[in-house]
């Protein structure tokens, strides 16, 4: 019970990041991105948008994840 | 622009077309197949140049389409399914469509990761026709292989659907899903690698063809509709005609291939397209280096 609670919340912390670094992609141009995000380049103002889009999804799925683990099949084992 | 229009002609549209469609489906690899056929013919036509890209959005559009209009059906009885767990917040042994949706986003996932992390490293590295050759040689083989690896008869009871529920785990998904990333090599097949990953986890062919063709379709229709600014922007000047009648080809080959394959499949296995793929590799490799 312990382990699926940590699972959860490890889920729910990891879907908000991806959500979030999922947001700056979208928003901010490659030169702009902070320096340890795969696609920064200094001076490019191309947009990665499917690095955006990628990292939402699987925020999404992230969320999912948890969402499942918390319904009552589990609450209830 | 008139360079560029004279690069892809119309003829030559048509046939990348009609290549495109049939190629993407089968497992043998259509960019390897649109890498090495250009060259046999003499078309001074690269993999990674921006209007050869853009005719090829047009064209994995059009079999995407295609993909989603053949397994309409299904696709609405799998979307009904994910959005039933999502309301019961679990997903019931009972539940093929549920389980199916989730498996698909599962084996998604790692595919589309793998393509964002490697596609122009890969595409970079192997772009040459030579290496597309020899890589069709090696899909050959790596097809081959999963035939003689299968595990056991393959499971006949139930309707496919609930077949491949039963049959696959959540990490055979991703391993499947993962083995997508496979065909951003030119001369690698995405939907030989997914079938040959369904017979590894003990699908029938037929099975693991449909299991491959729905897993196939999110990621070729994203990936397209994703470029399709291009088409439309000034990158597509020049390309657009014959991307469009292309494409057409394409929808057109690619229906066929899918009917084909998924009667095919009923009663053959991949080794017809693992001769093809190694024997058609292995000639165009030397014929190349020669």
């Amino acid at each position: 019970m312990r382990n699926t609670k940590l699972l959860v919340a490890a889920a729910v912390v990891i879907g908000v990041a991806l959500v979030v670094i999922g947001i700056v992609y979208l928003a901010e141009p490659a030169k702009s991105l902070p320096s340890f995000f795969p696609g920064h380049e200094a001076g490019s103002a191309h947009h990665h948008v499917k690095h955006g889009i990628a990292s939402f999804f699987v925020g999404l799925a992230a969320f999912a994840f948890a969402w499942f683990q918390t319904g009552p099949k589990n609450k209830t084992a | 622009m008139i360079l560029l229009a004279t690069l892809i002609s119309y003829p030559r549209a048509i046939i990348l077309g009609l290549l495109q469609g049939v190629a993407e489906l089968f497992p043998v690899s259509s960019l390897g197949h649109s890498v090495i056929l250009p060259k046999l013919f003499g078309w001074d036509i690269h993999q990674n140049d921006k209007y050869f890209l853009t005719f090829l959005v047009a064209t994995h559009l059009a079999t995407a389409i295609v993909l989603l209009g053949f397994f309409w059906r299904d696709w609405v009885r799998i979307l009904k399914g994910i959005g039933r767990s999502l309301r019961d917040r679990e997903i019931r042994a009972d539940d093929t469509d549920a389980k199916l949706g989730w498996l698909l986003i599962v084996g998604t996932i790692p595919a589309g990761i793998l393509g964002l992390a490697l596609e122009h490293k890969l595409r970079a590295v192997f772009a040459s026709a030579t290496s597309a050759a020899v890589f069709l040689t090696l899909n050959g083989l790596l097809l081959y292989g999963t035939e003689r690896l299968r595990r056991r008869a393959p499971d006949t009871e139930g309707d496919d659907d609930t077949r491949i529920a039963r049959k696959m785990s959540w990490r055979g998904a991703v391993l499947v899903g993962a083995a997508q990333a496979l065909a951003l090599i030119p001369g690698l097949s995405r939907s030989g690698a997914t079938m040959g990953g369904g017979l590894l986890v003990g699908l029938s062919n037929k099975d693991a063809a449909r299991f491959a063709f729905l897993l196939a379709t999110p990621i070729i229709g994203a990936a397209a509709i994703l470029k399709l600014p291009e088409l439309f922007g000034p990158e597509g000047d020049g390309v657009r005609g014959p991307a469009l009648v292309g494409a057409l080809c394409s929808a057109v080959t690619a229906y066929l291939a899918v009917r084909f394959l998924m009667r095919f499949f009923e009663t053959k296995t991949l080794t017809p397209f693992a001769i093809y793929c190694f024997f058609a590799g292995l000639a165009a490799t030397v014929y190349l280096v020669a």
